[in-house]
């Protein structure tokens, strides 16, 4: 781990209100990857190999419709995580990550994240905590989305 | 009201009094037995009257039994209301031509016949004065009810007998005329007591050069109708009832009530006071002429509620019995200083599964019921509505021409419209115009830019109306009532950051308020603009939001909900975009259009973000057919959205926004 990761990894959402001690442990098990525009970083359908959290730049989360073509579903922005199944044991990936500018995440190999979390439990609270928060919000906005307000019939 | 003293009127010259109304160039209307029944109609003699006839009503029951004798006012409540003559059921609003482009739409003049009302009850002399408080209360007021309203003389007839269904003494309004009326008949069994209480009244009376009413006719007269009090009673506890009744929004019964109402409006239509209607288009064959009436409508309809595109407020017959319940008793205090009830006890009788009004609200809110916590503040109309429009003139009507004519969407166009009328050209950002091509319905329309010779509209073609005027060509004409409403408060975020939220069209309202703020810029803190749409392709004035976005002095962040791979931009709710906002909320003033679901979970983000309800302003959808308040369409709790609206703070709704059903 060097301090960057560090310093990366405290300027995100994603580890505001996290203490510094479980942010640099969590630093010590992340790799920088900085992802050229277009570059897959998780594939649906497949294991996960590790958790992002972006840092900078933008990944669309994409599903590939038979007949009609990828649509995406949601964008994630700095702070905000792609491959949040690499926390669930042997989940797959359920969509595609498609980096839509150059963009700076921090990946958590999901082995090392998953020993690592069942050694540190107040790590892996840290963690799981976030990732609640994450599916929780996206299951609401996911719901909103399925309501498809914005279509004729809806008051605007 | 001063009565004077009291003159005698023997039965026998009843007839008199007729031919006195008649020579005053008026035509008599009153009670009459029709089928069974007592209407109201045009009488040319007493001898129409129903003399003899009493009734016998409950709830869901309505019988005429004859009692024999000589009085002819003592059926108690007829079947029909006044309402029939001073808001009649089907009243013609405009007529309109398309020739070549051009287009004329003109407001039919109302001519109103100069009726004499013969047999008005007490209850039914409060019914005509709340209904024309209604009509009145502004902006514009309603021109046709005024002009019958003016030409009406009231010879009110107070009640000897009362029946099951009446509750007046609970409502305050009888069964004692106490109101202005031009004369009061109390009717004894060989004759009448006969007092007036205007200039026009005491002429008529003594022209027919009575006798003075001797001290023992006025005191049967008294005693009479103090029996009718008494027999009666109070079987309404109107006391406090407004504030329990919005205290029980939620309250089981309006579920029990549901599964009995048939929602076929018999209450509403046989109620005096209500006043609610809709507008009906005619055309010929070629669409080169229509017009528009005014039809009695009820808010019981289904499709009452019911805006562009098949949303509806209110879908079931829960809400819809709410809304009536809780306007007639409650807030129609907010909105016109008084209940929208005189107890006339119309609606029990001529509800066909008997449901009785005084029943469901000793159920819903008896006397020692919570009264607390008001679900919503005041309407801003409240404080106006005891001070009635004394003028009230037909609506105008100002032509516009298309001069520019640009596909946003593949169903929304933005039409450019040179107009001269001033009153359009002083429009607000945030109001509204009333769009009328003739042989179409009238929708009302968003203003989305003023400009010094005109403005211009947002169109979404999601109907025939819209479509049609989507469809004109350059230089065609339209016809625009307006502005309506109240628009956005710009002054308000004088000297304060300022957040923007759009959603799908919603966009065009705000589009005005951000031409002032630009214009207006040093005037602002920070301006921040959140842009959602359902795809890149439903997005509105891409190009100048792109130009905007490419300012020092905005910021603008955008999200669709879905989109193809070939968008780089974010996807995803509207919210989302306020997950990196850093801003301090309580110095921002947040405006925001857009389906009303998104607004709320916009308002909670907002909220979280520190931005006070206070300075959160939004702009709501509702079905607003006449623009000014008379139609009742629109309404919201205690809010007309066309006239208390279609701007409103978020502390100004109160619980109102968002609630199911109302």
């Amino acid at each position: 781990m060097s301090s960057s990761t560090r310093a990366l990894l405290s300027k995100t959402r994603f580890a505001a209100g996290m203490s510094p001690d479980v942010v640099k442990r969590l630093a010590a098990l992340a790799d920088v990857a900085d992802v050229p525009a277009g570059s897959q970083v998780i594939r649906e359908g497949e294991p996960i190999a590790a958790l992002g959290v972006v840092v900078s730049g933008r990944i669309a989360l994409r599903l590939n419709v038979p007949g009609v073509g990828p649509q995406t579903i949601l964008t994630v922005d700095d702070g905000d995580v792609f491959g949040w199944s690499a926390v669930m044991p042997g989940s797959r990936s359920t969509s595609t990550g498609t980096a839509l500018v150059p963009t700076q995440a921090l990946l958590f190999e999901r082995e090392r994240l998953l020993a690592a979390m069942a050694e540190d439990c107040e790590l892996a609270s840290a963690v799981y905590q976030r990732m609640l928060k994450v599916v929780a919000r996206r299951l609401a906005a996911t719901r909103v989305q399925l309501l498809d307000l914005y279509q004729v019939g809806h008051a605007s | 009201m001063t009565l004077d003293s009291g003159r005698f009127l023997p039965r026998n010259e009843l007839e008199h009094l007729f031919t006195a109304l008649q020579a005053d160039g008026r035509r008599v209307v009153g009670p009459t037995v029709v089928d069974g029944a007592v209407v109201y109609d045009e009488l040319t003699s007493p001898a129409q009257l129903p003399v003899g006839w009493e009734a016998d009503t409950a709830p869901g029951k309505y019988r005429l039994r004859s009692k024999g004798g000589e009085r002819a006012f003592d059926y108690t409540i007829p079947v029909t209301s006044w309402k029939r003559f001073t808001h009649p059921s089907v009243v013609p609003l405009t007529r309109g031509r398309r020739d070549e482009g051009r287009v004329v739409v003109e407001s039919v003049i109302p001519d109103a016949p100069r009726l004499a009302f013969v047999g008005v009850r007490a209850c039914e002399v409060a019914a005509l004065a709340i209904q024309t408080r209604a009509m009145r209360a502004g902006p514009l007021g309603d021109a046709d009810h005024a002009a019958r309203d003016e030409a009406a003389l009231v010879v009110a007839v107070e009640c000897a007998t009362s029946t099951s269904t009446c509750f007046c003494t609970s409502m305050g309004t009888g069964p004692e005329v106490r109101s202005d009326v031009d004369i009061v008949l109390s009717e004894l069994d060989d004759g009448f007591v006969v007092r007036t209480g205007t200039p026009a009244g005491a002429r008529l009376v003594k022209g027919l050069g009575l006798r003075s009413a001797a001290a023992a006719e006025t005191d049967r007269a008294t005693k009479q109708v103090a029996a009718v009090r008494e027999a009666i009673g109070d079987p309404v506890p109107a006391e406090g009832l407004p504030a329990r009744l919005r205290a029980a929004l939620d309250h089981p019964r309006w579920d029990q009530v549901a599964e009995r109402c048939l929602a076929c409006a018999n209450c509403t239509l046989v109620c005096p006071t209500c006043f609610c209607t809709s507008v009906a288009v005619a055309s010929d064959l070629d669409g080169a002429e229509g017009s528009t009436t005014r039809t009695w409508d009820s808010c019981f309809s289904l499709g009452f509620g019911r805006v562009a595109g098949d949303a509806n407020f209110r879908p079931q017959v829960k809400d819809r019995y709410r809304q009536w319940l809780t306007h007639k008793f409650s807030t129609w205090w907010d909105q016109f200083g008084s209940p929208g009830c005189v107890g006339c006890g119309r609606c029990i009788a001529w509800c066909p599964v008997g449901i009785d009004v005084r029943e469901e609200l000793r159920a819903i809110a008896p006397a020692d019921a919570p009264s607390g916590p008001i679900p919503w503040p005041r309407s801003p109309a409240a404080g106006r509505a005891p001070a009635p429009l004394e003028t009230v003139l037909p609506a105008t009507h100002a032509v516009a021409t298309i001069r520019a004519l640009a596909a946003e969407t593949v169903d929304t166009t933005t039409i450019r419209l040179a107009c001269s009328d001033p009153a359009i050209l002083a429009a607000q950002p945030g109001q509204f115009v009333m769009v009328e091509l003739p042989a179409f319905a009238v929708p009302p329309i968003s203003i989305s830019r003023m400009l010094p010779d005109g403005l211009e509209l947002t169109v979404r073609a999601v109907g025939p109306a819209t479509s049609a005027v989507t469809s004109l060509a350059l230089g065609a004409e339209i016809s625009l009532r307006g502005p309506m409403g109240r628009g956005w408060p710009v002054a308000e975020a004088y000297g304060r950051d300022v957040v923007i939220v759009a959603g799908g069209i919603g966009l065009a309202p705000l589009r005005p308020l951000i031409d002032r703020i630009l214009a207006e810029r040093p005037r602002f803190g920070a301006v921040r603009l959140y842009l959602g749409a359902r795809t890149p392709g439903d997005r509105l004035f891409v190009h100048e939001m792109r130009a905007l976005a490419g300012r020092a002095d905005l910021q603008v962040a955008e999200i669709v909900d879905r989109a193809g791979p070939e968008w780089t931009g974010r996807v995803g709710v509207v919210t989302q975009l306020f997950d990196q906002a850093t801003w301090n909320g309580g110095r921002v003033t947040a405006y925001m259009c857009g389906p009303e679901r998104m607004m709320q979970a916009t308002a909670a983000t907002l909220g979280r973000l520190g931005v006070r309800p206070a300075t959160t302003w939004l702009t709501l959808e509702r079905n607003m057919a006449c623009g000014v308040g008379t139609c009742g369409h629109c309404q919201l709790g205690p809010f007309f959205v066309c006239r208390d609206g279609p701007v409103f703070s978020l502390a100004g709704l109160g619980d109102a926004f968002g609630r199911e059903g109302l």
